[in-house]
């Protein structure tokens, strides 16, 4: 083979090549690719996948939709389909994520019930036990510790109280009803906070003296949801006169979503 | 399907040169009515503590929306309502999302504290 041939064939193989890149299709755009990749990893997340309604058929429609026609579309029209897409894809991870979180409750809400029965049944037979103390000045706890008796009392209380969120500090004993424990955006009890309450409200029958306080953390919706708490443990036979409430207004726990309200059960009753 | 309809629509609408200017106003008042409607259902599901960044954008797209209508911009003010109905529809969605995961981390709470209670009890969890 001469220059010259080597030359043409040089050339040819150039043509071709430039053809060819001519050719080949551009691939989608990155936005629809990162659909894609989002949507892919929807499909193969099981809490996702094994949760998923139509919201996830529609993102997957729609993103198949842009996919096709985003060739065609000018750059408004291309946007506007991407922000509608991209908005149906978090919907369908979200409604199913929801989905899978409100399953996960209530099995765990079965294995609450379960070993409630189990702890009432326990406990029962622990403050019927005879080495109970706790009317002396100084009591000594199950774990040995010696500890004075109206903290006692209350950790005897807080025994009594299996499943329900509580803690002992320096107010007390307190029972912490959080945010998710109303329905959203109103003063009114979820079933879950009506059922604690019912516990608390047993407690508090059975001890008349115990001093009670309902602090409302938060903005003046607490101040409405620690009324209802209070005419709730009220209907529960506690008298509300026992009851003193007041909010505690707080920038801070706005801005951390910490809006609660506390039942504290003060320590110095007697 | 109502979402798939609406994005389809749009993207054949807006894709036909031209026909975007024929968005006519009951059109655009009707996005604006939906988008309204989407964004105050997010509110009422608490987005604003659960979803708040969500329930902004949709708030940021329901204002653009009203201001394109007081302009008397129907394309426009159809697509920012759009926009915002989808904003808000993922804003309540975000917001039952992390309702029920702090509802079910509080029972969750509630179940080791009873493990805990019986183990400490000698009982069998």
């Amino acid at each position: 083979m001469n220059t010259s041939q080597r030359h043409w064939l040089l050339a040819g193989a150039t043509a071709v090549l430039l053809a060819a890149c001519a050719t080949v299709p551009p691939g989608p755009p990155p936005e629809v690719v990162r659909l894609q990749n989002d949507l892919d990893r929807l499909h193969r997340d099981p809490r996702v996948a094994d949760n998923a309604g139509s919201e996830l058929s529609n993102a997957d429609a729609a993103v198949d939709a842009l996919a096709r026609s985003a060739g065609t579309l000018d750059a408004e029209a291309y946007e506007q389909g991407v922000y509608i897409a991209d908005k149906l894809v978090d919907i369908a991870e979200a409604t199913a994520l929801a989905r899978f979180a409100e399953q996960r409750g209530m099995q765990l809400g079965a294995e609450r019930e379960r070993l409630l029965a189990e702890a009432t049944r326990t406990a029962t037979v622990v403050t019927s036990g005879p080495e109970r103390t706790v009317r002396t000045e100084t009591v000594r706890t199950e774990g040995g510790q010696l500890v004075p008796r109206a903290r006692a009392e209350l950790m005897a209380m807080q025994d009594q109280l299996p499943g329900v969120e509580s803690r002992l500090d320096a107010r007390g004993l307190v029972i912490r009803l959080g945010d998710f424990m109303f329905e959203p955006g109103r003063a009114e009890l979820t079933p879950n906070a009506e059922q604690s309450l019912d516990d608390v409200a047993r407690v508090l029958r059975n001890d008349a003296d115990a001093g009670i306080t309902i602090e409302g953390h938060g903005d003046g919706m607490t101040a409405q949801r620690a009324v209802a708490v209070r005419d709730y443990l009220d209907a529960r036979g506690v008298d509300a006169a026992r009851i003193s409430s007041r909010n505690v207004a707080s920038r801070d726990a706005l801005a951390d979503n910490d809006r609660r309200v506390d039942i504290v059960i003060r320590s110095e009753f007697r | 399907m109502n979402r798939l309809r609406l994005l389809l629509l749009l993207i054949a609408a807006l894709a036909m040169p031209g026909v975007a200017a024929t968005v006519d106003r009951d059109t655009a008042q009707l996005e604006l009515t939906q988008a309204i409607t989407s964004v105050q259902a997010a509110d009422r599901d608490d987005a604003a503590t659960y979803a708040p960044g969500e329930l902004d954008e949709a708030r940021v797209m329901l204002d653009s929306a009203q201001a394109a209508a007081d302009r008397r911009d129907w394309t426009s003010t159809a697509v920012y309502a759009e926009r915002a109905k989808m904003a808000g529809d993922l804003a309540a969605s975000r917001s039952r999302q992390h309702r029920a995961e702090a509802a079910t981390a509080e029972i969750e709470r509630n179940v080791e504290t009873l493990r805990r209670q019986l183990t400490s009890y000698g009982g069998a969890p």
